[in-house]
């Protein structure tokens, strides 16, 4: 396909603004960053895949605490080792990018916290979810007692079917209400 | 097992399919996943096919781009959707080109304003460095110098540029009519000039800058009137006024409008806020080990913040009555004690200001600082009783959110209020405390020995505030900001690094631009220009500010939501609003304008130039205008309105219970979905049973 040719054709171009949130300089700069972290000979392969320690050089990805959740996620590898295509990267930056509607933030960022994907954000999920919001040093932890009193506080404001799990459906209730969540769940190279 | 192809039908997520197919895989031994997935051995065909069955069945017209699928699988629908759009007819394909020629040009134009964004770039790091919060306080200053920069445009091409063009051409409009004594006014000083008085002057629009295009008394009351074209400057010059304050408030109430919908659309809910916090916690743009450590820390602190004071509500609503009546006391005792500290404020400003006026026209450096003195005691009180405020919030104990938006409601106050005590001895002055027959109005009815012009009077006290603040705020940086960091930074001294270097003050600065375009609006009728160097002013600011919040600042502990403290500061800046309206009003209705100087100086009022110009009107125009002003119009044009608001409350009553029966409703399809779960278990264990016993015994 070409797609990691060092020119992106016009028609490829137009696909690719017609099926992602991107605007055109957007979409090439993309090109242009992702063919950096592309070695010599990888750069005329079509379609190669990045490995994820490659993708996570990148400074808008190096210290979010989420990123190899992310690189999972849009990932569509078999080894599930979270590498990554460019059309991969496209469709990361379209999720995270201004124009991207609520829908499909809350989409992905469910699926980014639903550590064991498993389709639910229970108890596990929720506190490896906090412990990347507060940092993983021992001095950002929040002690036990602090944490489960916070994760039934969570499951006691977003449960709604009392079932112990927050489903894709009560997620997006509660971000719903969020005023912010679309301004700050944004990445832009 | 073959892993089938399900398109997730977009946001809606019923959750009983979902859970379904999970209990389905799950009896068959497969991993729990309810999104899509792809399985790239399958057959391309077969895929493409099922793809276009489940597209289909939601909708001709599905947003490709919003659908949370993988790129290959996106491409293979559109392409899919593309071919069913040439077989479809030819009415369908025009709306469809439409609608994509329409979102190309949205697109383009989004691209266009991103690149015409002002400091788009500084915004975005600044917010992710120092959070919402800060980045708040930014935001409404670049939405000031936006307001500012059209009225300047407004300014000058209605009274600027006309006022210059037309200086020579044009004719007076009335002739002098009043007493010789009012109409003297001289204000270019006599003899020589030492060379100090022109820096002097400079800093208090007094001497070369007096008589300047910058204040009223140079704009004469010159009409226009050719054949094909007639320009009358006084009432250009009120209509200006009138439409300026006009403009500034739409603009207020338009970016409060869009703050506001989404702030009632999501119910200003207390509820939540915990999951608000984790879910929606995390800023995606924070760049940087540094930036992202601090978010960690802010989060980790908001997070025990909130946990120690759910603890400290659960305790207090424990307290005993005694506690409890001590604790409101104690409330009750600070609001007094806050109050006091205003009033004393007001008193000193008051004093301080009749003191200069008093000892006003004195020459040399003395002089300038007895006509600075009402700025100072203004600047001094503003700084010292938010202080003393401060101290009091951690007595009083309320909830942060509350405590934020209290500071920022008694300091604004204090800092309009100042301004208006300036403003009520001002007018003291001129009109003779309202008296119009004592000795010094008489001949006039305006103070014309102490202020032969006084509309330029208030135009320089005007001037002299914004210069002063201005002054002040550069002052400040240089003299305590940067020493303060350079002192923390090489003194390891205890005491020197528990002080810190300082924390970004939103709300603090936030009431410093409110009061300086307070000052500009109030002064804008008298001193034209005024919106000009307010511009200049507040460019120059926002550079400042932001090289001292880079250098000199470290993030704060305590962020605040920044949608709702946006509406705080327009709330403000709206009371800032009414405060200059009412002075604008007083002034154009009610003083007599001064005979020596200024566009209107022949006229009993300054408003006393619309009717006489409604009747040089065409007679239908005339007729109309007193139609629309009539009851006949008036009040049927009042009753619709009121039905109209009427309908917009009973709408948003309906959508707030419409919310409430939605969610009602989710909580009742989750108890459904555990019913049939448990029925599917149960039957299918009833199945398995019969079996389990025929194969035994077969």
């Amino acid at each position: 396909m070409g797609t990691t040719a060092s020119q992106l054709g016009k028609e490829l171009l137009s696909e690719y603004q017609e099926l992602t949130f991107l605007t055109k300089q957007e979409i090439l700069l993309a090109h242009k960053r992702f063919s950096e972290l592309l070695t010599k000979d990888e750069k005329d392969l079509p379609n190669t895949k990045v490995s994820m320690e490659r993708i996570l050089t990148l400074p808008e990805l190096k210290s979010n605490p989420f990123r190899k959740r992310i690189c999972h996620v849009f990932s569509t590898s078999e080894q599930k080792d979270g590498s990554l295509t460019f059309e991969n990267f496209l469709d990361l930056l379209s999720a995270f990018s201004d124009s991207a509607t609520l829908e499909i933030k809350s989409h992905y960022a469910f699926r980014i916290f639903d550590f064991d994907d498993d389709g639910t954000l229970d108890r596990g999920d929720l506190e490896k979810l906090v412990n990347c919001l507060t940092g993983e040093t021992d001095d950002t932890r929040l002690t036990p007692e602090e944490m489960r009193q916070l994760i039934d506080n969570i499951l006691e404001e977003s449960d709604i079917d009392r079932d112990g799990t927050v489903n894709l459906s009560e997620f997006q209730h509660v971000i719903s209400r969020s005023p912010d969540f679309v301004s700050s769940f944004k990445i832009v190279l | 097992m073959e892993t089938k192809l399900q398109i997730h039908d977009t946001g809606n997520g019923y959750p009983g399919d979902q859970q379904l197919l999970r209990l389905r895989r799950a009896s068959s031994g497969q991993s729990h996943q309810n999104y899509p997935q792809f399985n790239q051995n399958s057959d391309p065909t077969e895929e493409e096919e099922e793809g276009v069955e489940e597209v289909d069945s939601s909708g001709p017209n599905v947003e490709l781009r919003n659908t949370p699928l993988p790129m290959a699988i996106k491409r293979a629908v559109w392409k899919s959707q593309q071919m069913q759009d040439n077989r479809a007819s030819s009415s369908k394909s025009w709306k469809q080109k439409n609608k994509k020629s329409l979102r190309n040009l949205r697109s383009i134009t989004r691209e266009a304003g991103q690149f015409f964004t002002l400091w788009g770039k500084s915004l975005q790091l600044i917010g992710g460095n120092f959070g919402g919060g800060v980045q708040s306080y930014f935001l409404f200053l670049r939405f000031l110098v936006i307001l500012n920069f059209f009225s300047c445009l407004l300014i000058a091409g209605f009274v600027l540029i006309p006022s210059i063009i037309f200086r020579s051409v044009g004719t007076s409009l009335e002739n002098s009519t009043g007493p010789e004594e009012c109409m003297k006014y001289d204000p270019n000083p006599p003899g020589l000039v030492l060379f100090y008085n022109y820096f002097l002057d400079l800093l208090s629009g007094t001497g070369f800058m007096e008589y300047s295009y910058l204040f009223y008394g140079y704009y004469n009351n010159t009409q226009v009137a050719e054949e094909s074209f007639s320009y009358n400057i006084p009432l250009a010059y009120l209509f200006t006024a009138v439409f300026y304050f006009a403009f500034c408030l739409i603009c207020l109430i338009i970016r409060m409008g869009n703050a506001a919908r989404v702030a009632v659309a999501t119910g200003g809910s207390a509820v939540g806020s915990y999951s608000m916090i984790i879910f929606t916690g995390w800023d995606y743009g924070c760049l940087g080990d540094q930036a992202t450590r601090l978010k960690q820390k802010n989060i980790h602190y908001q997070l025990q913040v909130d946990l120690e004071e759910e603890a400290l509500s659960r305790r207090a609503a424990s307290l005993t009555a005694c506690q409890k009546i001590v604790h409101y006391t104690l409330r009750v005792v600070t609001f007094l004690i806050a109050l006091g500290l205003n009033a004393a404020a007001f008193y000193g400003i008051f004093e301080a200001t009749n003191f200069s006026q008093q000892n006003s026209g004195r020459a040399g450096f003395l002089g300038l600082f007895f006509e600075y003195l009402p700025s100072i005691a203004i600047t001094t009180a503003n700084f010292v009783v938010p202080l003393l405020c401060d101290q009091f919030a951690l007595i009083e104990r309320y909830s942060p959110s509350t405590t934020v938006i209290l500071v920022l409601l008694r300091a604004v106050f204090l800092r309009l209020l100042s301004l208006g005590v300036l403003i009520l001895t001002l007018w003291q002055q001129i009109t003779c405390d309202g008296n119009a027959n004592s000795r010094d109005c008489s001949l006039c009815k305006y103070n014309n020995k102490d202020y032969p012009c006084w509309e330029t009077r208030v135009g320089q006290e005007m001037y002299k505030l914004t210069l002063f603040d201005f002054l002040v705020n550069l002052a400040v940086l240089v003299l305590v900001e940067f020493p303060r960091r350079i002192v923390v930074d090489h003194c390891p001294n205890k005491l020197v690094q528990w002080f810190g270097r300082q924390e970004f003050a939103v709300p603090h600065n936030v009431l410093g631009l409110v009061y300086g375009q307070t000052v500009v609006w109030t002064g804008a009728l008298f001193c034209p220009l005024l919106p000009v160097i307010n511009t200049i002013k507040f460019v120059i600011l926002f550079y400042c500010k932001k090289i001292t919040l880079f250098h000199n600042c470290r993030p704060a502990l305590k962020t605040f939501r920044s949608t709702t403290s946006t509406i705080y500061f327009l709330v403000t800046l709206v009371f800032g609003w009414g405060l200059a309206t009412v002075v604008m009003i007083y002034s154009l209705a009610e003083i007599q304008p001064s005979m020596g100087c200024g566009p209107f100086r022949f006229f009993p009022t300054m408003w006393s130039i619309v009717p006489t110009s409604f009747y040089n009107l065409s007679a239908v125009t005339q007729d109309f205008l007193f139609f629309i002003g009539s009851q006949a119009f008036s009040i049927p044009l009042f009753v619709f309105s009121c039905v109209v608001m009427c309908y917009f409350i009973a709408l948003a009553a309906v959508y707030g219970k419409s919310v409430a029966l939605l969610r009602t409703q989710l909580k009742l399809e989750g108890r459904d979905k555990k019913f049939l779960v448990r029925q599917i278990e149960e039957l299918s264990r009833q199945l398995e049973r019969p079996n389990a016993n025929s194969g035994a015994h077969s």
